[in-house]
């Protein structure tokens, strides 16, 4: 391993931003701070893309590692253990400097911080908070932060961490544990999801909090801040002090904290007192000093390589709806695998990194969190992949012809929404708009509706737009030769019918001794 | 038919509504438009006198009488490159006042649907301006930015970047309308007008800024996967014609 320790920082960024680069999520959303006086930056909730680098990804966030150097050795990780690169690391100061310099000038949007495994995960993650907490407090970045939570470290450096960041993240890479044990011996799908959990554990009971001043707020929030005000003068600047005296009641609090949650109704009141009758510390309080700060505000991902193990589409987003369900994810963000190793327990993919295929599974990621769909309905056992040539919701409509053609005016919201070439924005102005009015079809091509995918499925007042048969095959091909030009490269056998020129006889038998005579002789 | 003709920037546009408005020739018989345009056989032509007490009645009466938010809504269509968005915003006016504050959700009546049209054009521009407008560092630690946007979209812009470098000295230009937001530290902003020979100097002159650039480039260049090279999916997402401002594609500074 080539460590080098004098280096300048332009090599430095090369190196550590080329090997944070296959990490996908670079989003900024989620949040709303508003610029504050004395510190630079704020967030917005759409988040803000500030360029699109040459594959077309967008550059949101300043991508880094901490350093390159890493105990691990995952078989598809350009930075494992036994690949022979030229190894660095920033130092706090750096990081900050670039974060604030290029944010002035408005280039990113904030930063984003992950890191090969130095150590160990203690380490690491102590590394990762020393930094943040010179972004925040001596540099006084408002911006947005997002930074990896090492798997393995210690609970209490990533909830130090959390206060700071504004998004957490910690990679599933792997959809099944039997993959991760075999490309990533270093790491179990326990240790990566222990910190996800407490993640989440420390948002949800945030959330609670926070309901809760907002239901019976005014008298008690008073009360509870002087409370702790109070506490805050004994322990000087420092809130994460008093918050963390006595460490070892974790588990205890999670299992409260978990308790609570259960038994949340009407009524049922959590804050403060619940807390402080267990002493010790009040483990998810968010900063209450003058620089209020909150627990992970724009929520937690995760993200999953496609391609580099031999799981189904089908699995993929069953495991991502059970994140979404069972850990309050924001995003699931798939990768498409890129071989940047060359070993044996890895796929040779002859086409490139599967692109089409993280498409579809981001198509499909989108049907389950503002669709209203289940993985089930969109695969199965039977039909674990995509179809290559439709998105996954046209393709679930073709195969629910029976649920189809909706009247556009009447059709409650989830409907509408289920119909391909509408979308969240366009059923809800078309919910608006018919409250006045009857609506045809030109003026659903204003508000923004896909005619040319949609009218197959839509009637206006009991109307379709041209004559349509209801007819899987026929609509089949329609939306295929009007949207999917570019899909029909890729070769695909089973999944439609295929077109071609005795199709439309319906010729079934191959082609016997005799047609081939009659064709040369011209005696049918 | 009436036509008054108004000038572009907003307050202008406000006035030449009041004016065709308190005509009282009726709706159907004014017509707003700007300076410059062809004119027609048959028509009388007036000149609407900006004076700050019209616009005010005018703007005052949209948020009184209906809502801040459609006020903020015909702001922007106000903002708009749509050369004929005086008279339109007229058009939409008459519906507004008649409908009410739900006035925005019908989107099947065509006066409506233009406002709508024009501002979500304007708002998706207003997102690519901010994502992509670049600072580069002045002497004194001045950031100057140069946009040219097809939207007047200046005091929007101002208003997001005085927030987020609320101490920062910084100073936006508009190369099309010759107008810049100059922003001090903590103070605030206001738009001026640049077309002046010592400001023309001044914004022409050369940043001298290679280390951040150049990270910035390294970094750029850096982060695209080569396996994954899409063109023209970044053309997509980055037109070409917010380019010629951007550090990243400035081909001036070297690696």
């Amino acid at each position: 391993m080539l460590i080098q320790e004098e280096m300048d920082i332009r090599e430095k960024l090369q190196i550590l931003s080329d090997a944070a680069k296959y990490d996908v999520s670079c989003s900024s959303s989620g949040v709303v701070r508003k610029g504050k006086k004395g510190t630079i930056g704020n967030t917005l909730a759409a988040g803000i893309c500030h360029s699109f680098a040459a594959d077309g990804r967008c550059i949101s966030l300043l991508k880094i590692l901490y350093t390159n150097q890493c105990i691990y050795d995952c078989r598809y990780c350009v930075n494992r253990r036994s690949n022979d690169v030229v190894r660095t690391s920033f130092t706090p100061k750096e990081v900050c400097t670039l974060t604030i310099e290029f944010y002035r000038r408005n280039y990113i949007e904030g930063l984003f911080l992950s890191s090969g495994i130095l150590y160990s995960p203690d380490y690491t993650m102590e590394q990762i908070y020393q930094t943040l907490v010179l972004l925040r407090n001596e540099y006084r970045f408002n911006g947005y932060i997002h930074v990896k939570a090492i798997p393995g470290a210690d609970p209490e450096l990533i909830e130090r961490v959390g206060f700071l960041t504004d998004r957490m993240s910690v990679n599933l890479e792997l959809p099944t544990a039997e993959g991760l044990k075999k490309l990533a011996p270093g790491k179990t799908r326990e240790k990566i999801l222990m910190p996800m959990r407490q993640v989440q554990r420390g948002i949800a009971a945030q959330n609670l909090r926070a309901l809760e001043d907002s239901r019976d707020g005014r008298n008690r929030l008073p009360k509870r801040l002087s409370d702790f005000k109070k506490s805050a003068d004994l322990s000087g600047n420092s809130w994460w002090d008093h918050q963390h005296q006595g460490k070892g009641t974790d588990d205890r609090n999670l299992q409260l904290l978990k308790m609570e949650k259960r038994s949340l109704g009407p009524g049922k009141k959590i804050g403060m007192a619940d807390t402080l009758e267990h002493p010790g510390r009040n483990v998810w309080a968010p900063l209450q000093s003058e620089n209020r700060r909150f627990f992970v505000p724009a929520g937690q991902s995760t993200q999953m390589i496609v391609g580099a193990t031999p799981e189904s589409d089908y699995h993929m987003i069953r495991v991502a709806e059970a994140l979404y369900k069972n850990y309050d994810l924001k995003r699931v963000f798939y990768s498409a695998f890129v071989r940047v190793n060359d070993d044996s327990l890895l796929p040779v993919l002859p086409g490139g990194p599967p692109l089409l295929r993280e498409h579809r599974l981001y198509q499909a990621d989108w049907l389950l969190r503002f669709y209203g769909f289940e993985a089930e309905e969109l695969l199965s056992e039977d039909r674990p992949n995509f179809n290559i040539l439709l998105d996954p919701k046209c393709d679930w409509a073709l195969r629910h012809l029976e649920l189809f053609p909706v009247e556009v005016n009447r059709a409650d919201y989830g409907t509408l929404l289920r119909v391909p070439g509408l979308g969240v924005k366009s059923a809800r102005r078309i919910l608006a708009a018919r409250r006045s009015a009857v609506l045809d079809f030109p003026d659903l091509k204003k508000m923004g509706v896909v005619l040319k995918r949609a009218m197959y499925f839509l009637t206006c007042s009991g109307k379709m737009m041209i004559p349509v048969q209801m007819n899987e095959n026929f609509i089949t091909s329609q939306l295929i030769s009007v949207d999917h030009k570019k899909a029909w490269d890729i070769e695909n056998h089973d999944s439609y019918r295929q077109l071609s020129l005795f199709d439309d006889y319906q010729v079934t038998a191959s082609v016997s001794g005799e047609d081939m005579d009659s064709v040369v002789t011209g005696v049918l | 038919m009436t036509v008054f003709v108004c000038g572009q920037e907003v307050e202008d546009i406000w006035c030449g509504i009041y004016d065709a408005w308190m005509s009282r020739l009726g709706h159907e018989n004014v017509r707003i438009e700007f300076p410059g345009q062809d004119t027609e056989l048959f028509c009388q032509y007036r000149d609407a006198v900006t004076e700050p007490w019209k616009a005010e009645k005018v703007t005052e009466s949209i948020r009184r009488k209906l809502s801040e938010a459609l006020y903020e809504t015909v702001y922007r269509a106000a903002l708009s490159e749509d050369k004929e968005r005086a008279d339109k915003i007229y058009r939409f006016l008459i519906y507004a006042f008649a409908i009410g504050i739900s006035v925005m959700d019908r989107l099947q009546i065509p006066a409506v649907y233009e406002v709508f049209r024009m501002t979500r054009y304007l708002a998706r521009e207003y997102t690519h301006i901010i994502e992509f407008t670049r600072f580069s560092q002045m002497e004194e630690g001045v950031l100057l930015g140069k946009i040219k946007p097809r939207n007047d979209l200046l005091p929007l812009v101002a208003i997001h970047f005085s927030d987020r470098l609320s101490g920062e000295n910084w100073i936006l230009y508009d190369l099309g309308r010759k107008k810049a937001v100059v922003h001090q530290a903590d103070r605030g902003w206001m738009i001026l007008r640049v077309d002046s020979a010592i400001w023309q100097e001044k914004l022409n002159k050369k940043t001298d800024e290679k280390t951040y650039e150049g990270l910035w480039k390294t970094f750029h260049n850096g982060i695209a996967i080569v396996q994954r090279r899409n063109l023209k999916c970044q053309q997509n997402m980055l037109p070409l014609r917010f380019r010629p401002y951007m550090t990243e594609f400035n081909s001036d500074i070297d690696l």
